[in-house]
């Protein structure tokens, strides 16, 4: 497949460039290419010496401490072992040089996930790029962390390196860079001078026209529905603790936290994929810690999960077949055709073909078809766990509006999610999360960015 | 995977083939035969007379019951490998509940067929069982019953229930009436290749046309997602072994009831694991685990002909099987952990 078809780009010593687009736009390609993983099938790149990469996801080696993975396979020797106090030195002074302290001693996997992206640039900085690539780099950094986060980017540009940045987030674009290029569909559609454009412009042309709006709340009564008392629960690493909050029919409540946060216990422990202790109730009657994914099915409780590929789809089936998984014994197994062209058309599903195999589909056509299911049949409770991660905003959009529409329909949803903007577009109340306690409640009225952001961060 | 690659069926069995004659080629040229006359003397002794082709769908019936079994297993994400100990104790309660029970021929026949698929079906149930309750590895727990089966039919042939003046690992001789009817004469084909046949079909319309078949092929294909779908997959798991058991029990009855007429610790060789390969190549899917079935059906009657006609050891068969059990199952084995 053609994922990047023709595209110039130039970067610049001493200057921050945005790479944007939608998800499959051809952002991250690019990057590859630049950094020299992917091998163009025409075309050249130059660099005036070394391009570092650092990746979304962490590349880091947990079990082993940070100098090890600070210079891994480039390390001081001594004869035939590792001048390991040389190399601690070496690390100490780069973290000191680019105001980027951290232990060289601690063992990654104990650190924190704004420390361990310090680690993944410090082994980029170590090898002294000329040109450095940042692929989403504050996907699970907390608001304030990001502008010190961006500072010091600032300042290695000041110092006469090339910068990208690909992103998503419009807000850090227009704040921190010097240009910005925009590509859709594989090729780049517009270049500016930050100063030049706006958040707006960009958007529209990211997505090829106007950016639709999400569905308007409705103004209706909140009856009581879902009630946590000391609700607790740990899934893995990730931990509950002690929550108590309440979700009605008809409003969206929102989780505001970075990830990591106890975020995945909430989902799982409502999904009846994990245990609990302390008290749930849907409606006045209580929900059972055993009784399980089916039990929770069948009170009407949906969970749209945070991992669609894994977790909601069978990504070797058909549409058909994947319409209906959850509601399989509810929905006579003839009308299961019935049932998926229903939600084709409702959720404007591309391909509106039943036997499409779903591993073949863009990521926001699978989260349509996850979503579009959970809403199917008058649900009580919708949990929608980051719903429109990783999807183009055209589908994040219709998937945002269709949990509206739920809610004025008097359905209670939970909408936890990474993403501040989501929250602050969809929700009627929102609790902040943090080490996996509730650190705040604001209201619609009441709702302070500044203060949720110090929350999230862990300040009270 | 199995739908993504819409050719996937056609590519395995060119694998089959490729590994068949390219292997089996090599194989005759060290023994200094000829391939030529070795494939020759191998689909004379698979075609070349009625009763040769009867023999053939002996052998076809024979893999096509444990290998739909292990399709079933396989289908619900379960690496089932204990076909060989299913049938062989499903061949050791038909011939001991048939030779014991004189009954009129139209239950005998029933009986023992059912005593096979129960037993069969309760040494299934152990793996599945132990995998449900206690997450235990159904690999090396299958892998396992599978001496214990044959160790504890040896020993209840040769021990508790041994024939009083015979030093022969098997039980009494079945009453006519316990015997399935032979379809072709002075052959060893019965009534068991059509209902083998049946049961395939029966199996492709539960797999495919029913929320059973659904959920147990969810629980395969996306454990993670079926169990956020409400589905149990500790009872999948139970139910999806014990079915796979029992039909490899069927087989070993029909075995008994068809071919042998009475049980024999030596009543296999080796056709749970032969099966393995067979429900590989067919792809899991039952209709093709016919056609399979059938290749491997020829492999094993006309093997015989080849060494007795062209001198080629029949070990060849089995060195042609394992690579494709090897080449087919591994890759799958792979992806199935990858993925759970």
């Amino acid at each position: 497949m053609q994922a990047v078809d023709g595209v110039d780009l130039e970067l610049f010593p001493g200057e921050i460039h945005a790479l944007v687009g939608e998800n499959g736009a051809g952002k991250s390609t690019l990057a590859a290419i630049a950094y020299g993983a992917v091998r163009p099938d025409e075309g050249t790149v130059t660099a005036a010496g070394v391009v570092g990469l650092v990746h979304q996801h962490f590349k880091l080696i947990e079990r082993l401490r940070v100098w090890e993975n600070v210079l891994l396979n480039r390390e001081p020797r001594r004869g035939l072992t590792i001048d390991t106090g040389a190399a601690r030195e070496r690390v100490r002074a780069l973290g000191e040089a680019y105001g980027l302290r951290v232990d060289p001693d601690a063992v990654v996997e104990t650190l924190p996930v704004g420390i361990k992206q310090r680690v993944e640039l410090l082994r980029e900085l170590d090898r002294e790029p000329a040109v450095l690539l940042l692929d989403e780099p504050t996907a699970s950094l907390a608001p304030g962390e990001i502008a010190s986060f961006f500072a010091t980017v600032a300042g290695l540009a000041a110092r006469g390196t090339a910068i990208l940045v690909v992103t998503h987030k419009l807000a850090e674009v227009i704040a921190y860079s010097a240009r910005v290029t925009v590509m859709r569909a594989g090729a780049v559609v517009a270049r500016h001078r930050t100063s030049d454009t706006s958040a707006d412009q960009i958007a529209r042309e990211m997505v090829g026209g106007e950016v639709p709006a999400v569905a308007a709340r409705a103004d209706r009564p909140v009856e009581p529905l879902l009630e946590a008392r000391g609700f607790s629960a740990v899934s893995g690493t990730s931990e509950l603790i002690d929550a108590t909050f309440t979700v009605g029919a008809g409003e969206i409540v929102g989780i505001a936290g970075i990830e990591g946060n106890g975020q995945s216990a909430l989902a799982d422990a409502l999904a009846g994929v994990i245990a609990f202790t302390g008290a749930l109730s849907l409606a006045g009657t209580p929900l059972r810690p055993d009784e399980g994914p089916a039990g929770r099915l069948q009170r009407g409780v949906r969970v749209i999960p945070q991992d669609r590929r894994r977790e909601a789809l069978v990504l070797d089936w058909n549409v058909r077949d994947n319409a209906v998984l959850g509601r399989q014994r509810v929905i006579p197994f003839a009308r299961y055709g019935e049932t998926a062209r229903e939600l084709i058309a409702r959720f404007d599903v591309r391909p509106p073909n039943l036997d499409a195999i779903v591993g073949m589909l863009s990521g926001g056509n699978q989260q349509k078809i996850v979503v579009g299911r959970a809403l199917a049949g008058a649900p009580a409770l919708i949990v929608a766990y980051q719903p429109t991660r990783g999807i183009d905003i055209g589908a994040a959009i219709l998937v945002q509006s269709r949990l509206i529409e739920a809610r004025n329909a008097g359905a209670g949803v939970l909408l936890i999610s990474f993403e501040l903007d989501e929250i602050f577009a969809c929700a009627d109340r929102v609790l902040v999360l943090a080490q996996g306690r509730i650190a705040g409640e604001f209201t619609h009225e009441t709702i302070d960015r500044g203060r949720i952001g110090s929350l999230m961060a862990g300040r009270t | 995977m199995r739908t993504l690659l819409g050719g996937r069926t056609a590519r395995d069995l060119m694998v089959v083939v490729v590994l068949v004659f390219g292997v089996g080629s090599i194989a005759m040229l060290l023994a200094h035969v000829s391939p030529l006359d070795g494939f020759g003397a191998l689909f004379d002794g698979a075609f070349g007379t009625r009763e040769e082709v009867a023999e053939t769908l002996v052998q076809t019936t024979n893999l096509l019951f444990p290998a739909l079994g292990i399709a079933i297993a396989f289908r619900a994400g379960l690496f089932n490998i204990g076909a060989e100990g299913q049938l062989v104790l499903g061949g050791f309660a038909a011939g001991w509940l048939g030779a014991q029970v004189p009954l009129p021929a139209v239950l005998a026949v029933p009986m023992v067929l059912i005593a096979g698929t129960l037993a069969g079906g309760a040494w299934g149930a152990i793996p599945g069982f132990l995998r449900a309750r206690y997450g235990a590895n159904e690999v090396i727990a299958t892998l396992m019953l599978n001496v214990i089966a044959v160790l504890l039919a040896t020993y209840l042939v040769n021990g508790p229930l041994a024939l009083p003046g015979s030093g022969a690992s098997e039980t009494p001789t079945l009453p006519h009436a316990a015997q399935l009817g032979d379809l072709v004469a002075n052959s060893r084909l019965t009534w068991a290749f059509p209902i083998a046949l049946v049961l395939a079909f029966a199996l492709r319309w539960l797999l495919q046309r029913t929320v059973f078949g659904y959920e147990l092929r969810a629980a395969g294909d996306a454990p993670e997602a079926a169990k956020r779908a409400g589905i149990d997959l500790g009872r999948t798991a139970l139910i999806a072994m014990t079915l796979s058991g029992a039909m490899a029990g069927l087989g070993g009855a029909t075995i008994v009831a068809g071919e042998l007429h009475r049980f024999n610790t030596g009543l296999s060789p080796g056709y749970g694991f032969i099966a393995i390969a067979v429900a590989l190549v067919g792809n899991l899917d039952p209709l093709w685990i016919i056609v399979a079935a059938f290749a491997f059906g020829v492999l094993q009657s006309g093997g015989i002909a080849m060494q007795a006609e062209a001198g080629v050891p029949r070990d060849v068969v089995s060195l042609v099987t394992g690579l494709v059990i090897i080449a087919l199952a591994g890759r799958r084995v792979v992806a199935t952990r990858r993925t759970t």
